[in-house]
């Protein structure tokens, strides 16, 4: 057991992990969901500075246009609701389950750190072998490499979980999404400055995504993130919902395992590349997989932030009758 | 302690406070944000990890990190409309009830 020395610690390292531990504790701690909200949106500007000291651009882009940006405005978005008020537990009883909690995340956090104290300080056999296969897979960016060919099984199943996410939140409002009907002078500029900037950025991330950081994940984020800034600024062709969004979310998918089917045919394994051809159908599969992601982030975006207008202010109406008869 | 040991074991502080936050908030949209806590976690745990060694860093789990930030986009934006039905059910039941 070596003695804990900060003295090969970087200050700045331990204020910015200090920072993050304090704003995590912060965004479980703070009752109130706005206050919550916020100091998760600083943890994830925080942890974005972390990505850099680790050398993972790529995940500090997508982490940036996604959990900053469009996951912070899902959650930004469901603030104008109405937090429900708790039951009212027995205090003694929440005392006790915070301590049982607290002890039983005491336990788990030595357990991984036993288990983090005796890792080697030798990377993982998968990295040189990831890195050395890179000039066979048709890109030059080890990432994009390990996304879309050697590992492309998970890129598949992840799309599908983004699609069955964007049907499903589809499905569930909806008769409920409201059109931006008049945004105002201000926003229609808005629109015309940033969504064309924006959807230039998307489609200069995916082709760098070949030979540098960016690629599909990320193209795909910043294109949601357009669509929903044009669908707020009243652009109707922005506007990610029915038939139309559900088709170009679906291609994505189904271009993939398309895909996967031709390198079954040509070289006799699932979703197996030919290095003659990979180029091109790493760069196809992005393309289509970016417009898949953009569309159907846009459509969760909207689907979470319908609101039944009526309801609302009937349940606001009722509010304090309700805290009257509590 | 290296600076990377300092991010491992702050990336499973942070996960383990996320998950048992997850498990014990009660409102919704708090339980929502301990989750993506809890995946802020795994992630400084995970990038810190394919980071060891001098040379480059290992592709293989920033690519799963990756491939984890969209998945936990999709969950938190599907979860958001859940919780919204949910409370707007409550709403309408407590409106039978008067």
């Amino acid at each position: 057991m070596t003695v804990i020395a900060f003295s090969d610690v970087d200050v700045l390292d331990v204020l910015v992990v200090a920072a993050v531990a304090v704003t995590a504790i912060l965004a479980i701690a703070i009752p109130r969901r706005v206050g919550a909200t916020i100091a998760f949106l600083v943890f994830g500007l925080l942890l974005a500075l972390l990505w850099a000291r680790v050398a993972a651009p790529d995940v500090a882009i997508a982490e940036a246009a996604l959990g900053g940006g469009v996951a912070g405005a899902l959650l930004v978005d469901a603030l104008h609701r109405r937090q429900p008020a708790q039951p009212k537990r027995d205090h003694r009883r929440a005392v006790a389950i915070t301590a049982v909690g607290a002890a039983l995340g005491a336990v788990t956090f030595a357990a991984l750190a036993t288990v983090l104290s005796r890792l080697t300080a030798e990377p993982a056999d998968l990295g040189p072998l990831a890195l050395e296969a890179v000039e066979r897979s048709g890109v030059s960016h080890p990432i994009t490499a390990v996304l879309l060919n050697f590992r492309n099984l998970d890129t598949l199943l992840e799309i599908a979980v983004v699609v069955f996410a964007a049907v499903g939140a589809a499905a569930l409002s909806r008769d409920r999404i409201r059109t931006v009907t008049d945004p105002g002078p201000v926003r229609r500029v808005i629109a015309v400055i940033i969504v064309p900037a924006l959807v230039l950025l998307a489609a200069w991330l995916l082709v760098a995504g070949t030979s540098e950081p960016g690629g599909a994940f990320q193209a795909g984020a910043v294109l949601g993130a357009a669509l929903i800034i044009a669908h707020l600024c009243g652009v109707r062709a922005a506007r990610a919902a029915g038939g139309r969004a559900l088709v170009l979310v679906v291609a994505g998918l189904l271009a993939f395992i398309l895909l996967g089917g031709i390198g079954l045919a040509v070289t006799g394994t699932w979703l197996a590349l030919d290095l003659s051809w990979a180029f091109a159908a790493i760069l196809s599969i992005e393309t289509l997989l970016t417009v898949s992601i953009g569309v159907a982030l846009a459509m969760l975006f909207l689907a979470a932030g319908s609101r039944d207008d009526a309801a609302a202010a009937d349940s606001a109406a009722a509010a304090p009758a309700l805290g009257g008869a509590a | 302690m290296t600076t990377l040991q300092l991010f491992m074991y702050a990336g499973a502080f942070i996960l383990v406070v996320g998950v048992a936050a997850t498990l014990l908030v009660r409102d919704l949209i708090r339980r929502l944000i301990a989750l993506n806590v809890a995946s802020g976690g795994v992630m400084l745990l995970w990038l810190a990890l394919a980071d060891r060694g001098d040379g480059e860093p290992d592709p293989v789990p920033q690519a799963l990190v990756l491939t984890g930030i969209v998945v936990m986009a999709a969950v938190t934006g599907i979860a958001i409309v859940l919780a919204r039905r949910v409370e707007q059910l409550d709403d309408d039941l407590e409106e039978v009830e008067q």
